[in-house]
């Protein structure tokens, strides 16, 4: 067991490895590509600087808790799509056929499926977040949480992505669908919670889950509540196994293709 | 000793129709039509250890719909399928430590490594520790003729280089079952026979039971002393090649040609076509 888990991590990295010297055999297109994603994120915090001179607090945030959760979001965004990008295009794969290289493997075929492919502009994403955040001057204790909830927001990216790509072993056309939400998860989780209520509150906590990704996370960086800590594991926990057994459900309805294809 | 027996197998596709034009569009999101096409349709066959079958029939007529579900990438449903001892609907990882997988039209390798990293990466895969992989590497890559191009980046190579470190690559773990969906396709004749002796070869050395579909009569004559043809999901001939050439009462074929015997292609062809018309 212990061996089998520690040959399949061994084939994970190998994957990640090789994902990552892909995308740097153009090297100026490789660091551009991240620079431009840290100047496309920083850009975007001079409205929020501008909103804090007018006002002390938006929606019961101060400026400093916004660059936590900016911090936060485009971490886990980053990290999510730095290991797992595949994820985000799993519509794709599972429309396309293209899951037969990955099947007749004697690996794990999810785990193979979401480590074939990296996003090098996540790169940026993630260092932007690392950087946001230092500049707080966050301390140990709340730095430490910075990286735990970076690594459980990227898993909410993860499962929450396959879930819905996964749909497409039922639904044709489920990318656009699941990109929109993926879109939506970004842009909603960039503002504070509290000015959302009733509905749109509802939905952004228990349909596309900014709430338990980033809100909740941001809220015990800065006022550490054990209750709440929990209630970010166990629904990360029962999002992950959801989205898996979605996953491996769907598989059974899979019917491959016959085009003409490469591995890029 | 059966390499794979197969008693039944079915499988079923739902895909969706559409009618002409805009107005069809609309009308299949508000009323959505599908239809079930049977790709494979009770199909019962066993292969022996060792032994060479040719797979064939025209295009759409259940072979890779067949292999795959072989291999473990399609579920079947109906029937029942073993390959080495192994239902590959349940043990499907076991399963792919003793097969390998050839799909002419589909490239397993990574077009930005060269051909030894990629077998390195599949030497992980199939759990093989660096030693044996490095020493795998060498025998295939001096049988195959790898020498000249084994650091190359694939998508550098030519489609028979490719083609080659492919097949490779599909026996960097010793599979005992090989499958192989159109190897040859969009190869020079060179090329072709060269591949052709290469599997043989390793047929013969490491006893590796062959399951080929193809278009090119040439690999199946070359390779093959069995040969199934299937057509609309079922078979419709199970024969050695040399018994179908010298009894298949060939009409047109015979007409056409002095010779006593048709030629395997002239056979196929009547084949499809009698299968067409009926």
């Amino acid at each position: 067991m212990l061996t089998a888990v520690k040959n399949q991590l061994r084939v994970c990295l190998l994957s990640i490895k090789y994902n990552m010297m892909r995308e740097m055999v153009n090297k100026v297109a490789f660091l551009t590509n991240v620079a431009f994603m840290v100047l496309n994120n920083a850009s975007i915090l001079v409205q929020w600087f501008i909103l804090f001179r007018l006002r002390d607090d938006v929606g019961g945030y101060t400026f400093r808790e916004i660059l936590f959760l900016w911090g936060l979001i485009a971490a886990s965004f980053g990290l999510s799509h730095i290991l797992f990008a595949r994820v985000f295009s799993l519509s794709e794969l599972i429309i396309g056929g293209k899951l037969d290289a990955y099947l007749v493997q004697p690996k794990n075929v999810l785990a193979s499926v979401m480590t074939s492919a990296t996003d090098v502009s996540a790169i940026g994403d993630f260092m932007y977040g690392i950087v946001l955040v230092c500049v707080c001057k966050p301390g140990v204790r709340v730095f430490f949480l910075f990286l735990l909830f970076t690594v459980t927001g990227a898993i909410v990216f993860t499962a929450f992505a396959l879930l819905l790509g996964s749909l497409s072993f039922w639904f044709v056309r489920m990318d656009m669908f699941s990109n929109q939400l993926i879109l939506g998860m970004v842009s909603f989780g960039t503002y504070p919670d509290g000015i959302f209520r009733g509905v749109s509150r509802f939905f952004l906590y228990f349909v596309m889950p900014v709430g338990m990704a980033v809100w909740h996370p941001v809220h015990v960086m800065t006022n550490f509540d054990a209750g709440m800590l929990f209630t970010v594991f166990g629904y990360v926990s029962v999002l992950s196994v959801t989205a898996a057994a979605v996953f491996y459900r769907g598989i059974r309805r899979y019917a491959s293709g016959n085009l003409m294809e490469a591995r890029m | 000793m059966q390499a794979i027996t197969v008693e039944n197998l079915s499988k079923t596709f739902r895909v969706k129709r559409k009618e002409k034009g805009m107005y069809g569009s609309i009308k299949a999101i508000v009323h959505p039509q599908t239809e079930e096409i049977r790709a494979v349709n009770g199909v019962s066959f066993s292969v022996e250890e060792g032994e060479m079958l040719a797979f064939i029939g025209p295009n759409g007529a259940g072979k890779s719909t067949t292999i795959k579900m072989l291999t473990g990438i399609l579920y079947p449903d109906g029937g029942k399928a073993e390959v080495m001892g192994i239902d590959p609907t349940k043990k499907r990882r076991q399963l792919a430590y003793l097969i390998g997988t050839v799909f002419g039209q589909k490239e397993q390798l990574w077009t930005h490594l060269t051909p030894y990293d990629n077998f390195r990466f599949f030497g992980a895969i199939y759990d093989l520790s660096e030693r044996e992989t490095e020493r795998r590497i060498g025998e295939l890559a001096e049988r195959f003729g790898l020498g000249n191009f084994i650091d190359t980046p694939v998508r550098n190579l030519s489609l028979g280089q490719r083609i080659r470190c492919e097949i490779v690559a599909s026996l960097i773990h010793k599979p005992k079952v090989l499958f192989l969906d159109e190897p040859t396709i969009g190869l020079d004749p060179v090329v072709k026979e060269n591949v052709r002796e290469l599997i043989k070869e390793m047929n013969k050395e490491e006893q590796t039971t062959i399951f080929l579909t193809s278009h090119d009569v040439g690999d199946i004559e070359k390779l093959c002393r069995r040969i199934i043809i299937v057509n609309d999901g079922r078979i419709v001939m199970d024969d050695s090649v040399e018994h179908l050439k010298h009894h298949y009462p060939v009409k047109e074929a015979a007409q056409a040609n002095e010779d006593s015997f048709a030629s395997l292609e002239e056979i196929i062809v009547e084949i499809y076509k009698s299968e067409e018309s009926s």
